[in-house]
Formats: structure tokens, sequence, C-alpha cells
């Protein structure tokens, strides 16, 4: 009866440890993929329990700035979701200028943004002004 | 008894005052309140916000030889189910573009239109001005590019219990010598609720 256990676990390693990588462009979700272990039927209910429990979320990679052909700033806020759900929440851009000062515009409101779960996702945000040079960010849960 | 009837007053009267719900100042930069059915200010600022950085990302306000472009408000169609006044979308996106820097908005024509502008000039004629504080013949700038666009609503009804209110906000600018479009866009604010949740107003 143990080996069989062994045989299992063993099948299951090994199965798992065959699981090719995809190009880290093309995003192959959780149903049309291979199973991993999140995503099969027998595990996924622990690994979606844990991930909920340690409360992952949203991590921003990185944010790239640079001025376009007619002069604004655009920002580009790279991230990945680590949850298992979709994570929903609201952002809200402010820029600034040379010396650090808010630019007051009407188009620094709270957007929307929607990002599904284990996936990258990019917010885009241009500012309406030239004098822009810098800029800061707020995220809030989307109630 | 003229104490019990005081008594019952007082205490009719407090009872009132308690119940009656409270006015509160809207936080219009962190609004928490619930989302309605009808098209509130945040989706205007939503839709507006979207717009510029659209308008504006896409270089068509940037004036080749330099300067900055005329441009005058077309007509703003409202088709909804909503008495809504298209300035509440126009004004904040002409205000971006005339901070932007790149363009200046004209008074002159379209729906914008500050009818003084027509107004103060057939005092030309009149003797109690000044000819020369009024304005001259040929001095109004015509506009080179126009902003027009529509909102409209499509109602879908989700499940028994359930609707879906699709608002659509479509914007496009176009040149007017040649009439070639050189920008445009939609937005698409879309709404779940209760089938007995109204959006006309």
């Amino acid at each position: 009866m143990k080996k069989l256990e062994f045989v299992l676990i063993a099948l299951t390693v090994f199965a798992f440890g065959c699981h090719k990588q995809n190009d880290s462009r093309i995003h192959v979700r959780e149903g049309v993929a291979s199973d991993t272990l999140g995503s099969n039927i027998v595990t996924r209910p622990v690994t979606h329990a844990f991930s909920a429990l340690i409360g992952e979320g949203i991590e921003v990679a990185k944010a790239v700035t640079r001025r376009n052909d007619a002069g604004f700033l655009e920002l580009y806020v790279n991230g990945y979701n680590k949850s298992y759900d979709t994570k929903r929440f609201r952002y809200r851009v402010e820029w600034l200028d040379a010396d650090g000062i808010v630019i007051e515009t009407k188009t620094s409101v709270w957007l929307p943004m929607s990002a599904m779960g284990k996936s990258p996702f990019t917010i885009k945000s241009v500012a309406p002004r030239p004098q822009a040079v810098d800029f800061r960010m707020d995220t809030r849960k989307w109630e | 008894m003229k104490t019990k009837v005081l008594f019952l007053m007082v205490f009719v009267c407090l009872l009132a005052a308690g119940c009656s719900q409270e006015t509160k100042m809207i936080d219009t930069m962190h609004d928490e309140g619930k989302a309605v059915m009808a098209l509130d200010y945040r989706d205007f600022d939503m839709a507006a916000s979207k717009m510029v950085q659209s308008m504006l990302a896409s270089g068509s306000l940037k004036k080749p030889d330099g300067g900055r472009y005329v441009v005058a408000t077309g007509r703003i169609i409202n088709d909804t189910t909503q008495r809504i006044d298209t300035d509440q979308l126009m004004v904040k996106i002409e205000t971006e573009i005339l901070n932007s820097g790149q363009a200046v908005m004209t008074s002159a024509v379209g729906s914008g239109t500050d009818k003084l502008l027509h107004e103060t000039r057939e005092l030309r004629d009149s003797e109690e001005f000044d000819p020369n504080t009024v304005a001259k013949r040929q001095t109004l700038i015509a506009p080179e590019l126009t902003i027009s666009g529509k909102i409209f609503q499509r109602n879908i009804r989700y499940d028994r219990n359930t609707q879906q209110i699709e608002y659509y906000f479509q914007l496009m600018l176009s040149d007017v010598k040649s009439g070639l479009r050189f920008w445009q866009d939609e937005t698409l604010i879309g709404k779940r609720g209760s089938n007995r949740s109204v959006s006309w107003q």
C-alpha cells in the first residue's frame, strides 16, 4: 500500500517536473495550459486557500516614464497579480513639476483597474501638461 | 394636562429631528459612495480623464509648424434617457486642452459660443460707444479643429432581476479645412444592477 502512495507522489512530482515554461511574453491561463500545482484539480483548493491565507495581491514590478512626441510625460506601470483571484482596484496618478509641486488637473481622478489572477498587467497614464517631470501614484480598493 | 401636552409635543419634535436624514458634503476627492445606475460625476470625471489622456497621447493637438491650434466645440449629442448637460463632460476636456498649451478654444462659434462676442460687434454703428474700443471687422479667428461627439446608452436585460446599462462616450477631433479626422476614441462605462433601479432622471 505504501509503495502505491510512493509511486503516486513520485508520478505527480515527475509530471510537474516535466512542465515546460512558456515564452514569458505569452500568458497561457489556467484551464488552457497544462496543470500546475495551482491549477491541478487535486492540489488547487490547497494552493488557492494558502494564497488567500497569506494575502497575496498586486505587486508592482517597474514604473517607466518617457516623453512622447507631443512633449507629454507618459507613465507605464508594470505589475503582477500574485493572487489567484481577479483584483479590482482604483488608482490615481498625480503629476509633479520640476519643483516637486503637484500640477492640478482634471485627469487626476480615481480610475478603475482590473488584473486577472496570476497575470501581469500594465497601467498607462499621460500627463496633460508638458511641465510634468515626475509622478506619484496611489491605489485603493474598488468599493 | 398642559404639561402633558407640552411634554408630548417636545417628545414628538425630538423624535422627528432624530429621524431626519442628515445632509453631508460629498468627498469628491475620495468618494467611497456606492455606484448608481445613472451617470454621476464620477463617471464624467473618468470619461473625461481617459479621453483627454488619449487625445494628448495621440499628438493630434501638436501643430506641425509650431503655434497653437484654434479648436471649436461642436455638437455633443445626448442620446441617453437622462437629462444631461453635455458641458459636464466637455468643460473638463476643454479645460485640459487649454491648459495643455497646445491649443486654444474659441468662443466665437460652436456650442461654446459667447453671444456677447457678436452683440458687442453690433455696437459699431452706435454713437454711444467710442469706435476705437469696438472690435473691428475680420478680427475673429476661425477654428482649425472641431470636437464633436455623442453619449448614448444601451439597456440590456441581464437576467430576471438584473439589468445592464452600457454608457458609451464617443468623441472625435476633425480638421475644418480638409474634413479629415485626426483623433477619435470611445469610453465605455457599464453598470449592472437591480431591474427596479431607474437610469432616467
